[in-house]
């Protein structure tokens, strides 16, 4: 292949193979892609299994195991820029929610307490243990660009590609899910909260309105909205705002209970105790980053106990 | 005196495995054990969390899956609020679904295994990979990867995104099909039949080249075992229907409900993998069976559409039933690629299709069991909801799970064959190659995924006496 050509290498940790299955559909575009760039290790694709030097490394998924660990360091030697692409490599992910238990609940549970299993054991020999908890990439190396996403838009994977053959930036607008949104947002007499498993809501109206609890103002808009113009609340899967990150004040549940306490007859601490009690889902991709985790107000782990406790 | 061989990883499935091997003196292998790495425990995750989410975060457990789990927890959520989504709904999952498939199978045949297709089990490993299979032969890898693309539209147009669909609810679909939406899916599932039809008779020429080329894979790689698959009145089913199980002389057993799983079913930790085995608890005994393609069109009667029907009739004249060969997976999926084509064709011409898509559902105190077809086999979840909706217990039987003590078996076999003859690269290749047939999905039987550099290791009494490692 031409020496001109970008290098990339892709690898993923602790992840659900997505992410790369979403490089694949940037379908027709992938083409366009491919032209200007030299795949060389990539875990689906081909059969390289060491790290070759590279000007673009891919590295999708978090670290939960030794091998995770090695595996991003080896890539971070031998790329020259780095992107942490999608939501458990920027923040943990969603198995980031395993933060919420140390490793030994999770085996216990798996292995010992599901019904259908009859053995009693944990396995032990040939494999790596679990790290204790759920890591995002930048913990352990330095990170060049950030791609969050469950995964990323391949509106977003197109125009992050396209950059980097052509040695530019690439254009990552700060918009939240809402500005994709094509529901309206208007202030109404919703005196309580209602269930997001209770009713039908109104497919035109806010979910904040209508006192359903939806992350999309909070979270940024990686997705182009699917959800919520789908009848479907945002679950935050591209994580939060720099606005909530950066602010040690602000998090998820405060930002979300002040605007939607300004769009209806709820109050803010009514729906900031709502949050807390269904804090695992509410936090469940962003909860094992530090940027949330070290808020002096999140205190998750209280909040899950509490609720696992019948509290 | 024994000697232990690994192979770590196995590349082009999706996940992270290493395979590990125990040899006695004369070189025999007496124990194979493919090894999964990397846990995220999802069954402990997912309690305390909110049940409505399920369909959502359940898809996370598996990128290359993920309409599989999304659809068996809208299925869950539909049982444990005891409601029928509208027919509307029914047919939007499954046309969903049929996407899916597409995409799944055409990945899984062009792209995973399409480069031991064109190149054989000896091709050189610089161009043994997609992008080498492309330019050896651009038309079938363009075509099988276009066809890929229209099960992802497919599924992404009624699903709201393809990797991680949103729209299945309990109680049925969120939202109806605007005309539009019907317009390109209706463009979308005719190309797909079109090219189905072409492609199925070139990837048939080359799994059977590929057959002549290796007689051992034909008449070695033939592991007995159980079957268990989905029928709806006998025919091959995805979406729905009763698990049907077959005994390994081919006698079909009782059919059972999803809700039965627990009393047939039972796991059993390794100590060398971080996935479970799955056994079948019947006549008196734990048999160990196999899902996925190959179990489908083994346990069932017939295919629902014209063209699958033929591909079926002439796998059963050929192979006769039960199949026990790993490697007619391929074909056994090949099939269901063009059952999904001509499905989906099937849904888009029904008018039920535009009637109601959601009815209230209310899983409040609920327990829910259901089960579907992933693409790789029988998926079940069970969630146990509590009085304000959230999860209390979880539970799920995985696909590939339920082929570990199969595959296991398969490279021993394997193994056993390949390793008096061959070099290095062949036996990590034919290895690797048998593990593929299987087309586990470790991202799912685990929950997780990684890798690591390939390294064989074949000791005895604890020292290495050889070591291949593939650089």
């Amino acid at each position: 292949m031409s020496g001109d050509k970008v290098r990339l290498n892709t690898e993923w940790l602790c992840d659900c193979g997505g992410c790369h299955v979403a490089i694949v559909d940037l379908h027709e575009k992938i083409l366009q892609v491919i032209e200007n760039i030299e795949i060389q290790k990539c875990p689906v694709l081909t059969d390289v299994k060491d790290y070759p030097e590279a000007d673009v490394g891919i590295l999708t998924g978090s670290i939960r195991t030794e091998h995770d660990r090695h595996a991003a360091l080896e890539m971070r030697k031998k790329c020259k820029t780095v992107i942490a692409f999608g939501t458990c490599a920027v923040y943990g992910g969603l198995h980031g929610a395993g933060l919420a238990h140390t490793s030994e609940e999770i085996m216990e549970y798996v292995y010992k307490t599901t019904p259908t299993t009859k053995t009693d054991f944990i396995p032990d020999s040939e494999i790596t243990g679990l790290e204790h908890v759920v890591t995002p990439i930048d913990e352990v190396i330095d990170v060049d660009l950030y791609l969050p996403g469950c995964p990323p838009h391949a509106h977003y994977i197109f125009e992050s590609l396209s950059a980097l053959v052509e040695g530019r930036t690439p254009k990552a607008g700060q918009d939240t899910v809402c500005a994709g949104c094509k529901r309206t947002m208007r202030k109404t007499d919703v005196a309580e909260i209602v269930n997001s498993q209770d009713g039908i809501a109104d497919n035109g109206v806010c979910f904040l309105s209508q006192g359903y609890i939806c992350l999309g103002s909070v979270t940024l808009d990686r997705c182009l909205a699917p959800c919520p113009n789908h009848g479907i609340m945002c679950t935050g899967c591209a994580g939060p705002t720099m606005q909530i990150l950066a602010e040690p004040n602000h998090d998820i549940r405060t930002e979300v209970s002040e605007r939607m306490a300004r769009l209806t007859k709820i109050d803010k601490a009514t729906i900031i105790n709502h949050m807390e009690k269904s804090a695992k889902t509410h936090y469940a991709y962003a909860m094992a980053t530090k940027m949330i985790g070290n808020k002096p107000t999140f205190l998750i782990q209280q909040w899950i106990a509490d609720v696992e406790a019948g509290k | 005196m024994s000697k232990t061989i690994k192979i770590d990883p196995v590349t082009r499935i999706e996940g992270h495995a290493r395979i590990l091997l125990d040899c006695d003196d004369a070189g025999k292998v007496t124990e194979a054990n493919f090894c999964v790495n990397e846990l995220r425990g999802f069954e402990r995750i997912l309690v305390g969390m909110e049940a409505v989410t399920m369909p959502q975060v359940t898809a996370r457990i598996c990128g290359v899956c993920p309409t599989a789990h999304h659809l068996v927890a809208a299925k869950a959520l539909d049982n444990a609020a005891g409601v029928e989504p509208p027919p509307a709904a029914k047919l939007l999952r499954e046309f969903m679904y049929m996407g899916h498939f597409i995409h799944s199978h055409s990945l899984s045949l062009f792209v995973l295994a399409g480069p031991d297709l064109v190149f054989g089990l000896d091709g050189n490993l610089a161009t043994q990979n997609i992008v080498g299979m492309v330019e050896a032969d651009p038309e079938l890898s363009k075509k099988g990867l276009r066809l890929r693309s229209l099960g992802q539209k497919i599924n992404e147009t009624i699903g709201g995104r393809g990797i991680h669909p949103v729209t299945a609810v309990a109680g049925g679909i969120s939202f109806s099909l605007s005309d539009g939406q019907f317009k390109r899916l209706q463009e979308l599932t005719g190309e797909a039949v079109e090219l189905v039809s072409e492609l199925a008779g070139k990837t048939k020429t080359l799994l059977f080249k590929l057959l002549d080329n290796n007689p051992a894979l034909l008449n070695q790689l033939n592991t007995e075992s159980w079957y268990l698959g989905t029928v709806q009145g006998g025919k091959l089913n995805v979406y729905d229907g009763d698990l049907r199980p077959m005994d390994n002389c081919g006698t079909v057993q009782p059919e059972f409900a999803a809700t039965a799983y627990k009393e047939m079913m039972s796991e059993r930790a390794v100590k060398n993998s971080y996935a479970k085995e799955v056994y079948l608890n019947m006549n008196g005994g734990e048999q160990m069976y196999r899902v996925g393609p190959l179990a489908r069109i083994n346990v069932a009667d017939a295919m629902e559409t014209p063209l699958a029907q033929q591909e079926f009739a002439k796998f059963k004249n050929d192979f006769g039933t039960p199949c026990h060969n790993a490697v007619l997976q391929l074909y056994a999926k090949l099939i269901e690629l063009v059952y999904c084509c001509e499905k989906a064709n099937e849904i888009i011409n029904n008018p039920a299709l535009r009637g109601e898509t959601r009815v209230p559902a209310d899983f409040k105190g609920g327990r829910g069991i259901a089960h579907v077809e992933a693409p790789r086999g029988t998926l079940i979840h069970e969630y146990d909801i509590d009085e304000r909706g959230i999860v209390r217990a979880a539970n799920m039987i995985i696909a590939t799970q339920q082929n570990t003590a199969a595959i296991n078996r398969s490279l021993k076999e394997g193994a056993n064959n390949l390793l008096v003859e061959s070099g290095d690269e062949t036996l990590l290749n034919g290895l690797e190659f048998v593990v593929r047939c299987y087309d586990p999905c470790l991202a799912c039987s685990t929950h997780a995924i990684g890798r690591m550099a390939l390294d064989v290791e074949i000791t005895r009494q604890g020292q290495t006496i050889r070591r291949v490692r593939r650089k």
